[in-house]
């Protein structure tokens, strides 16, 4: 479907990963369609076919954590639509687009519906760096892990759009948490990524995880202390750093729902609501998936090599590996953090900031240095 | 609380220092003003409809007022209106989390007038349903001040127990929440069979629950962190604001009604050494913070479970209510009767004139007592820990406001 | 401590404003209408002096009323003229409580206020005011506690006329 491979038509098809499109496109074109409506095309396929994704990951996501949550609590959750629930999220996206379309009275109209759309917008975009597969992708960025680090924190601009334009001043309570929390954050999750991409020598996403190849698909992955022993260190400091930025407990004053009601949600109703709702559980799975790749071996898995000893390297089999490994990981990572939602209370917000930029940041700091005198002096004595 | 503050930027009164350099350095005098932020009627933690009117300069708190009224249902004046027994449903509603000890102290009340003997049965079903409503009490006072801080989870757990509890009154008295179970004289209904075995089972699997909240929620250190050196109360303070209950013991301040000023059955109990009075010793951080408080109500779950084995160990058949006529007449006088509620004293105090209503029937309710605290606890600390001191004073709107 | 033994430390420090005290006493054989008296003792106490009296009594080494449990009013009756003041006050150290009254004309209802000398007063104060019209002189905060600001008249008094509407609201 889509490929690596290129295409002489055009000079954009190097840069987009969605040449086989154009090149199905350019096949089929009438005459009256003039050539460079065949990028844009493919471009607003792929756009679609990752809104999909998101919106899967979103309704699975909102599942499971219904149904995590109830059994951590003794209890069912969602029983009744389908087997175990599973429609519920079908049923409660059917509910939400049918509630009213509330705007708060002395609310800043544009900004307040601007603000899910960009908080969404920034998301997909970095979805667009993620690669399903080895092949299936949107864009093969070179800076891969720069491109989704920079384009998740735009998503903290819309999120201060939504509790100011609320005109409540619980949501912008909400909303200033929100700001400071993932401010402090960002520089322990930059800096803890920096010890892996030392090893892999390279920012892009699937090279990172052809790094780890090999080893029957688990022996090579870089949290291992063979590999490096601040891996593990950095590792740790990387999940809690992705806490407080997808705003999870014990990291979720912004939303904290015992204090603002909902935070800067709080005005959000219907679909706008669910916006905020499908970033977040896409924010989620999207990091536990760049920590996949660059610490748990991304692609690589027993299943993967399995398929690639068996089919050969980009066969399609291999890449079905690849995406329910990548899938697989990415979800182990967001049951770890609702585990973590439900068994632990809220971190204050003072609290918050001095673990980030009093702990974190400069044991963060001591990692990267740790690992990169480790790369440059012991690592290549048996490498 | 005024909300006309005008804002003046102090632009223009700057003050112009003349440098070495002949310039004039004008110095912005940048005013910000605190923000004042309604903790509606309307809010998750608040514990009942309760408005607090909060005074932020950011996310410090300068300033705390709290509005109460919203759940005002008249019950003092409804006393001088209905016949004796016919207020016991009243008395249930104030304090609905802890019906069970607002019935005993609205009886034993009436019954200090009346000046009549209670039978011993009577008296061991009220004090084996007043713990356990205490332990249901305490219950959801730390599972929603666990909610409060952001644990989720124990809240449920809690809620577990405290079903298995009320499905127990629904036997006895057919009622979940609001039972009139207790009334003048004794009791209304007697025990069904097989009601005492079970309270000795929920018990036995009560103690073994107990450790897991202890362990999962009070040594939480991220618990410990959001609750320990907040609020606290000392010595003079708690005295001064007339607080009692775990408020008190939570300062270390040695104070039980049911073992100062006993009452029913409790000076037998406490000659057995049945039960201790846990007092807090500032473990975690400083005497008489929140986690202190809270503590103090975990132990004290503990201690009523003793109290209720001690009572099912010598519970024997007999009458379960004294002899009193249909129509109460209570003779002429006035009496005040304290008990140990789950919150403080709980104060019942009944003038009567020999009929068959009562002119005055006053309730201290030690939510109301309690609450006042607030204004003095909450300026200078974080807006989270203003909602971590409100849930530590386990107030119930009902009872504050009547 | 017994209530005579109390009484009579308060007699013996001279607390200000003691007016005297009353006990229950069983029914007189002789007088069909005299039913008696239930209950509780009281000390009854002069309202003008009742904040110097708490004060004494909470300081004194022997009674030591640190604790005052409850501070309201009573109306006994329509035809009476004055208003009850009860105090419920409760000392931690001696385990003994004592309870204290005040009468105060229903056609001068001012008296000073208790909150200097415990400030678990100033929240009953503001209720007992509310509610029988009584003013608190020297009250840091006399607004209305359970009832609206606006609202008129005390509640709970024997001779209280419901409003017809509030805000619209009918109250029949």
């Amino acid at each position: 479907m889509l490929s690596v491979a290129q295409s002489t038509e055009s000079g954009l098809k190097e840069s987009f990963g969605t040449n086989a499109v154009q090149d199905f496109l350019i096949g089929i074109k009438p005459e009256f369609v003039p050539a460079w409506a065949i990028p844009l095309t493919a471009i607003g396929v792929g756009m679609g076919i990752v809104l999909a994704i998101v919106a899967l990951l979103t309704m699975f996501s909102t599942w499971l954590e219904r149904k995590v949550s109830g059994h951590i609590q003794c209890r069912y959750g969602p029983m009744r639509v389908g087997w175990h629930g599973w429609l519920q999220p079908l049923a409660d996206g059917v509910k939400l687009l049918l509630k009213e379309d509330l705007v708060p009275l002395g609310a800043d109209r544009v900004l307040f519906v601007m603000a899910p759309a960009l908080v969404l917008a920034s998301l997909l975009g970095a979805m667009a760096a993620f690669p399903l597969t080895g092949a299936f992708y949107f864009a093969n960025f070179e800076l891969g892990i720069f491109m989704i680090l920079a384009m998740t924190s735009t998503t903290t601009i819309g999120v201060v759009m939504a509790g100011w334009s609320s005109n409540s001043k619980w949501s912008l309570y909400g909303a200033m948490r929100e700001a400071a929390q993932v401010v402090a954050y960002e520089i322990p999750l930059g800096i803890s990524l920096l010890v892996p991409i030392m090893v892999a020598g390279s920012f892009n996403l699937i090279e990172v995880s052809n790094g780890q190849g090999g080893g029957f698909g688990i022996f090579n992955w870089y949290i291992w202390p063979w590999v490096n022993p601040f891996m593990l260190p950095a590792f740790l400091l990387f999940f809690v750093a992705i806490l407080a930025e997808t705003k999870r407990a014990p990291f979720d004053l912004p939303e904290a729902e015992s204090e603002l009601v909902a935070g800067f949600m709080t005005e959000y109703s219907g679909i706008r609501w669910s916006f905020f709702f499908m970033e977040e559980y896409a924010a989620m799975f999207l990091y536990c998936a760049v920590g996949s790749f660059f610490f748990f071996g991304g692609f690589e898995s027993p299943l993967s090599s399995l398929a690639e000893g068996m089919a050969g390297t980009g066969s399609v089999l291999h890449q079905l590996a690849q995406g329910a490994t990548i899938i697989l990981k990415g979800f182990a990572g967001i049951f770890l953090m609702m585990w973590l939602r439900w068994t632990l209370p809220r971190v204050r917000i003072d609290q918050v900031m001095t673990m980030g930029y009093k702990y974190l940041t400069p044991l963060a700091l001591v990692c990267v240095l740790g690992a990169g005198v480790w790369e440059a002096l012991i690592a290549p004595l048996w490498r | 609380m005024s909300t006309t503050d005008t804002y003046e930027p102090s632009i223009a009164q700057s003050k112009g220092e003349l440098l070495d350099s002949g310039e004039r350095e004008y110095m912005l005098d940048v005013r910000t003003q605190d923000m004042e932020v309604n903790m509606g009627p309307q809010h998750p933690a608040t514990h009942g409809v309760m408005r607090v009117l909060i005074r932020c300069d950011g996310e410090l708190v300068t300033g705390a007022q709290p509005h109460l009224g919203y759940l005002h249902r008249c019950a003092e004046k409804i006393g001088e209106n209905v016949e004796w027994l016919q207020y016991l449903p009243y008395t249930d509603r104030y304090d609905y989390l802890a019906a069970m000890n607002n019935n005993l102290g609205y009886s034993m009340a009436v019954e200090a007038l009346m000046g009549i003997e209670i039978p011993r049965r009577a008296m061991m079903l009220r004090t084996i349903c007043a713990e356990l409503n205490r332990i249901g009490s305490h219950l959801i006072a730390i599972g929603t001040y666990g909610l409060d801080i952001g644990a989720i989870t124990p809240f449920l757990y809690m809620f577990r127990e405290r079903e298995w509890m009320m499905a127990l009154f629904e036997k006895i008295c057919g009622a979940r929440l609001t039972y009139s179970y207790i009334r003048i004289g004794g009791v209304f209904n007697d025990a069904p069979p097989g009601w005492l075995s079970e309270v000795e089972a929920f018990c036995d699997t009560f103690e073994v629950k107990w450790k897991e909240y202890y362990d999962l929620l009070m040594q939480n250190h991220i618990f410990v962190q959001r609750t320990a050196n907040i609020g606290v109360i000392s010595r003079e303070m708690a005295l001064d604001f007339g607080l009692t209950g775990p408020m008190l013991r939570g300062s270390n301040i040695d104070w039980d009604l049911r073992r100062d000023t006993p009452y029913e059955l409790y000076d037998e109990i406490w000659k057995d050494k049945a039960f201790e009075i846990p007092l807090a010793s500032g473990e975690k951080g400083t005497l008489g913070d929140t986690w202190d408080r809270a503590w103090v109500r975990v132990m004290e779950m503990m201690e009523s479970i003793k109290i209720v084995r001690w009572c099912l160990d010598k519970v024997e058949p007999g009458p379960i209510i004294a002899e009193i006529p249909k129509t109460l007449r209570i003779p002429p006088g006035e009496a005040y009767v304290g008990i140990e509620n789950p919150r403080g004293e709980l104060g019942h105090y009944v003038v009567s004139d020999g009929g068959k209503i009562a002119v005055r029937c006053r309730v201290r309710g030690p939510s109301f007592a309690n609450l006042a605290v607030l204004e003095e606890l909450m300026p200078g600390t974080l807006l989270a820990d203003a909602i971590a001191i409100i849930g530590s004073t386990d107030i119930v709107v009902g009872e504050t406001d009547r | 401590m017994d209530f005579q033994v109390i009484y009579d430390r308060i007699r013996s420090i001279k607390a200000p404003g003691v007016i005297g005290c009353d006990e229950p006493r069983e029914p007189n054989p002789e007088d069909k209408k005299d039913k008696g008296r239930f209950g509780d003792s009281f000390v009854l106490v002069e309202p003008e002096r009742l904040p110097e009296f708490l004060e004494c009594v909470r300081d004194d080494a022997l009674l030591k009323f640190e604790l005052m449990a409850d501070l309201s009013a009573t109306d006994p009756s329509k035809d009476d003229e004055n208003l009850w003041i009860n105090v419920q006050l409760l000392s931690l150290t001696h385990k003994h409580r004592l309870a204290v009254k005040c009468f105060l004309p229903k056609a001068n209802p001012v008296m000073p206020t208790s909150a200097p000398v415990h400030r678990g007063a100033q929240w009953a104060e503001r209720e007992c005011g509310e509610m029988y019209g009584i003013t608190f002189e020297g009250h840091p905060d006399p607004r209305n506690i359970l009832l609206p600001e606006d609202w008129i008249g005390a509640p709970m008094r024997k001779d209280y006329e419901y409003p017809e509407e509030y805000h619209g609201i009918s109250c029949k």
